[in-house]
């Protein structure tokens, strides 16, 4: 096998989009890096998004109008207004820079026809023209939470596309990607990070690497929903979870979790919001449409988390369609037709075929809402840099950058990796540069001990304690069942309970198979005491949390607070402390004042203190809650009231 | 959906090779068939009821990723994707083959792939540097989606493993490597000329190293028109070749 | 345009044409050699007059020079896809039919996009070779002796094909492996157009599932003429379309 102990530049821990996009910003500038990756990282569930990339671009008649700052609007509106708002910014306008950048490594864009174009516009068919001098640029389409047409897309394979152009390019540029190796913990000496610990999963063997920087680009947690998600099988949160073991590193917001409206009952396959984007629609078990009534205005195409909570009302109120597994919705795409399923829409014709044996230009499609994306993540400033360790950054899913705040749009995340890719890739090669690596293979050695005793602690405890698939399960339903679509506080003490036991329950579970070599048991087992805190973290945060924010809907606490709850989450909980920790810190400098999203209820608590007292303290209290210093001063990229002119 | 259920009777191929104790050898296991079951479903029942030391891969479950392909009763097919009611009762899983093994049914293409992607070069050639302030190049939405549609491999290897060819000699392109050269070859943004593509894909494990099986094809979980992309490919590598003659 | 093409590249192109040009013209001799050897079945007459006007005019002498070259160069060239390791010819086989088995269940059907479930390509590859390796010798033997047949009075009363000699011969249990030799020249030669045709293209016209069917059409046909003629060679019928020639001269 290689070396116990390995050196690079940059250690980018995930080969999705957003650690392959950092990755070769720090290579382009001449550093060294290395990409640890589970799977190979074409088979990062970057992969897996269908619908596509927001960037406002306005090549269509839908689209006119739109500008960096509508984006922005309508990304600060989606987030509820727990987003950043600078952050929100240079995402908004730096995103058509991330298109165009990979139509240049590749991606096929889907592309604008000049002329007469058939589209389904909230269920009506319509025909539009588009002008023939956009003839050939990129495309957009319509998705949730938008004021215009603005999600690029390659079919209904973006992320394949994109992914795999990234990757390509990493490839090109040579930089090293060891797949089937899973970073376990992060080195660090107290204020600094110097790397990860690493386990491979060809050979069991633990190896440690030393960096300058470290960059976590894991993706999201889903999989502590159980099987109720979306994700893939590899989204364990195993990189938040590192982060949260160091007790000095906080992670934003975790208790904003989205459930995406329509996932395939009973998989949790999604059917990506394309389908409603593109003209499909809801309906309950009298194939009646109920999203017009609800939500007159947006319809289908409200935000996620409003979508979801109106389907589950619909649900609890016994106009669900009942099946062995639980109540569904159905999904209706016929009207659409079998030409533009099977080209604009394939990936969902394919995925309706295979894990339903529908035809979805014949028959209805069986949907719930199913937990879908991780807003939270490892807290960095705007550069990326994590706060409490220096040297440690993070990027995509796996960070809270924040500019999703509590709901994220459709669309807006594969933008986010790339723009986030872009900047703090940026900023990683800048902090490499004039930056000695520190010899300190002591710290190193030690971490790596510690990690492999903890794998031989596995092996070595007997017994017949729980399983630990059991535990899994138990965390699955608790966390899909308690802190869900609607949460309450007595709920959500239940859960907190169940977690701890669960996590009683897990120091004391026995492995079944004491293999020599990878043991997939043991490769799980040492994952689920991180799953378990973070589903924790997510519990406690949602109790705490009394108010309702985005996808965070406390039925106990049904209005959005500004006066005491404008703030961001943040939780500490080191790897030997009994509870964790949570503090609050501020959401960030407010431009746009908080108002009502435009769908959704519009009742608020308003804000106490004036915009200016707000802002002014910003600053100090995040430094307080443990910011870094960002390249740029704070506020410096907030086009302060331009959202003025766009709204008109 | 059934109406009896079906016990279904599992042969899976085992061998560890990071156990020196460990022998190539097939292990049988028995389940209760459930509705809409798939393989996925099937293998982490069988991994957390009776052997949890059972190697596999899935990531996506979802027939995205091409993590999971297996030879499912002696053909390649994505395990993800695969309903047990597609099966008879008894269902025999190997390993994919031409790939290195990790265990049981876990193999490692990654690394072929990223050998094919570098051998190939499926990247953008010669592109002028990316210029953040201009618009996208324009392209027609008939020729972008046709590269998609060569796009959508996800490098599964289920063609490698069905191939005759590339089970004897694992460098050999096969339907993958060749349909990543036609790829790039019809994308108008790649500036290599035909020259270029002819040494790729005339070369010894190009595109005559197919001998025609036309087994690649008929397994692709995408359903991709491998065999169109030979025809096309050894048509152009032809003209290629006679156009160079007139000099 | 000018490029300059890397050799070894430009071999395997050539090599791919030798080879599939060479099984293409043997092919299509072998639906002339139909209708030339299915002269029988009008009668000796009608044998001897196609063998002596081809003699005559010099068409046979370099035919059997020039299709005995291509038959040889054909195989030494097709032969090097033949996997040389017993154990690789053994592994494509096992491949083979576990594919052909597995097609049989309905995972294989579900896909509408090929219609060969059953997958049978893989197999007609393995029978193709083993039906090249029968033909090597059989085929040698044969085109040997009509070599000297055709340049030596060797065989018969004359320099040249004459009926009687060729019905001696095939009567007198030459038609064992001539039925040996036919199943296999069908089988191989259809086989090789289908496959030539997919190779380069052909189903930019037709599909795959057509071209499937022409091809077995194709070897069916041939399969029959061929075997009446032996038949009819070996003298257990009487040649049927006789009638034909009947008034003609002698
Ligand atoms: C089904 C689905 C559809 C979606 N569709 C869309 C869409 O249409 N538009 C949109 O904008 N967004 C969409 N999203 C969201 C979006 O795809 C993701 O948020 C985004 O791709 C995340 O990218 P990432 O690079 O952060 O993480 P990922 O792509 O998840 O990559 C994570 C990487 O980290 C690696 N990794 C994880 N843990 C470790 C570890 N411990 N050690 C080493 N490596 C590790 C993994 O191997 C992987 O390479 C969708 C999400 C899902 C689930
Ligand atoms: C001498 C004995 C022969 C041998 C050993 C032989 C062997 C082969 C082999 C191994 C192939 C497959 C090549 C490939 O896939 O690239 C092949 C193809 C072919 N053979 Fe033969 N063959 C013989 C005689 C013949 C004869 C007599 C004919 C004509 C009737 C013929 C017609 C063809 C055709 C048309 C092909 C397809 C070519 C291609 O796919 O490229 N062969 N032969
Ligand atoms: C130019 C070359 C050839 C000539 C002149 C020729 C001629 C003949 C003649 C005269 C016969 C009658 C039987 C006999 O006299 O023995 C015959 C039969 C036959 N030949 Fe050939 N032949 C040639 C090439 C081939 C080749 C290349 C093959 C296949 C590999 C072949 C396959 C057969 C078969 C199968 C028969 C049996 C009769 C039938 O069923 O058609 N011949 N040939
Ligand atoms: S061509 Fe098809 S079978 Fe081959 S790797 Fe790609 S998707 Fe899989
Ligand atoms: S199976 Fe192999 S031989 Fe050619 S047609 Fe497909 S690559
Ligand atoms: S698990 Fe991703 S393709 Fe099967």
């Amino acid at each position: 096998m290689t070396s116990k102990l390995v050196t690079t530049d940059v250690l980018v821990i995930g080969g999705g989009l957003a650690g392959e996009r950092c990755a070769i910003e720090a290579a382009t500038a001449g550093h060294e890096a290395l990409i640890l990756s589970l799977v190979p990282p074409r088979r990062s569930h970057s992969c897996a998004a269908q619908g596509g990339m927001q960037a406002s671009l306005a090549n269509c008649v839908k689209a006119e109008g739109d500008s960096p700052t509508v984006h922005f609007l309508d990304t600060v509106r989606g987030s509820d207004w727990g987003a950043d708002q600078e952050v929100a910014n240079i995402f908004a306008e730096e995103a058509p820079v991330a298109v165009r950048e990979l139509a240049h490594y590749g991606v096929p864009w889907s592309r604008v026809r000049g002329g007469k174009n058939h589209y389904f516009i909230k269920g009506e068919e319509v025909d539009i023209d588009e002008p023939l001098e956009n003839d050939g640029l990129i495309g957009q389409r319509d998705f949730g939470g938008t004021a215009k047409w603005r999600a690029c897309y390659a079919a209904a394979g973006t992320g394949h596309a994109a992914l795999y152009a990234v990757d390509s390019e990493v490839v090109r540029l040579g930089i090293e990607v060891r797949d089937r190796v899973e970073a376990v913990a992060l080195i660090h000496d107290g204020s600094r990070c110097l790397g990860a610990v690493a386990r491979c999963l060809r050979t069991g063997a633990h190896f440690a690497v030393m960096a300058k920087a470290t960059v976590i680009a894991t993706g999201g947690y889903g999989r502590i929903y159980g099987q109720y998600t979306t994700n893939a099988t590899i989204n364990e949160g195993t990189g938040a979870s590192i982060a949260l073991d160091t007790g000095i590193v906080p992670l934003g917001n975790m208790e904003a979790v989205q459930f995406h409206p329509t996932a395939l009952s009973p998989s949790g396959i999604l059917v990506t919001e394309g389908c409603r984007g593109d003209g499909g629609y809801l309906l309950d078990k009298n194939l009646e449409r109920f999203m017009v009534e609800r939500e007159p205005q947006k319809q289908e195409l409200a935000s996620r988390d409003v979508v979801s909570r109106h389907m589950a009302e619909v649900m609890r109120g016994g106009d669900g369609v009942e099946s062995p597994y639980g109540p569904h919705l159905w999904l209706d795409i016929r009207h659409l037709g079998e030409e533009h399923l099977r080209t604009k829409l394939l990936e969902v014709w394919d995925i309706c075929r295979d894990f339903v044996g529908r035809n979805p230009a014949e028959e209805l499609i069986p949907v719930r809402p199913t937990q879908h994306y991780s807003m939270g993540g490892v807290r960095v400033n705007k550069d990326g840099q994590a706060y409490g360790l220096g040297g440690l950054f993070a990027v995509g899913e796996a960070a809270c950058w924040d500019m999703h705040g509590f709901n994220r749009l459709g669309g807006n995340s594969l933008a986010e990796t790339l723009v986030s890719g872009r900047i703090v890739g940026r900023r990683v090669a800048e902090y490499v540069s004039g930056y000695e690596l520190r010899a300190d293979t002591g710290i190193a050695l030690d971490a790596l001990k510690a990690a492999e005793q903890r794998a031989a602690a596995w092996l070595a405890r007997s017994g017949n304690g729980p399983s630990v698939y059991e535990i899994r399960d138990a965390m699955g339903e608790t966390m899909m069942h308690k802190v869900g679509i609607f949460r309450t506080g007595e709920e959500l003490t239940e859960a907190v309970a169940e977690l701890g036991q669960l996590l009683d329950d897990c120091d004391n579970a026995v492995l079944r198979s004491k293999d020599p070599g990878l043991n997939p048991e043991l490769a799980f087992a040492m994952r689920l005491r991180g799953m378990l805190r973070l589903a924790m973290t997510v519990a406690k945060g949602a109790l705490a949390r009394t108010e309702s924010r985005g996808a965070h809907f406390r039925t106990d606490f049904p209005v959005r607070n500004d006066s005491d709850w404008l703030n961001r989450t943040l939780v500490r909980w080191g790897m030997d402390e009994g509870m964790p920790t949570f503090s609050y810190e501020s959401t960030g400098l407010i431009d746009l004042p908080p108002g009502h999203r435009g769908y959704g209820s519009d009742e608020r608590i308003e804000m106490t203190t004036t915009l200016d007292d707000y802002n002014k303290n910003v600053l100090a209290d995040q430094i307080r809650h443990g910011r870094l210093d960002s390249d740029e001063e704070m506020g410096s990229r907030l086009r302060r009231g331009a959202w003025k002119t766009a709204t008109g | 959906m059934s109406e009896t259920t079906r016990q279904l009777r599992f042969e899976i191929f085992r061998y560890n090779p990071e156990d020196a104790d460990s022998e190539p050898h097939t292990d049988v296991f028995e389940l209760e068939e459930t509705p809409f079951m798939t393989l996925y479903i099937a293998l982490n029942q069988i991994r957390e009821k009776f052997d949890p030391g059972l190697q596999f891969d899935f990531a996506c479950r979802s027939a995205i990723c091409g993590s999971c392909a297996m030879m499912v009763n002696g053909r390649p097919a994505l395990a993800c994707r695969t309903l047990t009611s597609d099966l008879p009762d008894k269902i025999c899983l190997y390993p994919l083959p031409v790939f290195k093994l990790i265990g049981d049914l876990s193999v490692d293409t990654g690394t072929w792939f990223r050998a094919m992607v570098e051998r190939t070069e499926a990247w953008i050639h010669e592109r002028l540097p990316f210029d953040p302030d201009a618009t996208e190049e324009r392209m027609s939405d008939d020729i972008a989606a046709a590269i998609y549609e060569n796009d959508r491999c996800i490098e599964c290897g289920c063609c490698v493993a069905a191939c005759g060819a590339a089970n004897i000699d694992s460098a050999f392109l096969a339907g993958a490597g060749l349909n990543r050269i036609a790829r790039f070859q019809m994308d108008p943004r790649d500036q290599r000329t035909d020259a270029d593509w002819f040494e790729v894909l005339a070369s010894e494990q190009g595109v005559f190293a197919c001998i025609g099986m036309m087994a690649c094809e008929d397994v692709c979980p995408k359903e991709l028109p491998l065999l169109d992309v030979y025809g096309y490919l050894r048509r152009k590598s032809l003209a290629t070749a006679l156009s160079s003659r007139e000099k | 345009m000018t490029q300059t093409l890397v050799t070894s590249a430009k071999r395997q192109l050539a090599h791919e044409i030798i080879s599939g040009g060479t099984g293409l013209v043997l092919a299509l001799f072998m639906w002339g050699h139909v209708v030339l050897v299915g002269s029988i079945l009008t009668g000796e007459r009608g044998f001897n007059w196609m063998a002596t006007f081809l003699e005559d005019y010099y068409i046979a002498q370099p035919t059997v020079v020039a299709i005995f070259t291509l038959f040889l160069v054909h195989a030494v060239f097709a032969a090097r896809k033949i996997p040389a390791q017993l154990r690789e010819r053994k592994r494509i086989a096992d491949l083979a039919k576990g594919l052909k088995k597995s097609g049989r269940e309905k995972v294989a059907t579900r896909t509408a996009h090929s219609p060969f479930r059953p997958h049978l390509e893989s197999m007609l590859w393995i029978w193709q070779v083993r039906t090249g390796m029968i033909m090597l010798v059989l085929g040698s033997f044969h085109l040997i002796l009509l070599g000297m047949d055709v340049f030596t009075p060797l065989f018969g009363d004359i320099v040249g094909i004459e009926s009687s000699t060729s019905m001696a011969r095939v009567g007198a249990g030459l038609w064992l492996p001539y039925a040996i030799l036919l199943l296999c020249v069908e089988f191989h030669a259809s086989v090789g157009l289908y496959r030539l045709a997919i190779k380069w293209g052909a189903d930019l016209w037709m599909s795959r599932k057509t071209m499937h069917r022409i091809e077995q059409v194709i070897f069916w046909l041939i399969l029959v003429i061929g075997g009446l003629t032996l038949t009819v060679l070996a003298g257990w019928v009487e040649p049927p379309l006789a009638f034909l020639l009947d008034g003609a001269a002698p």
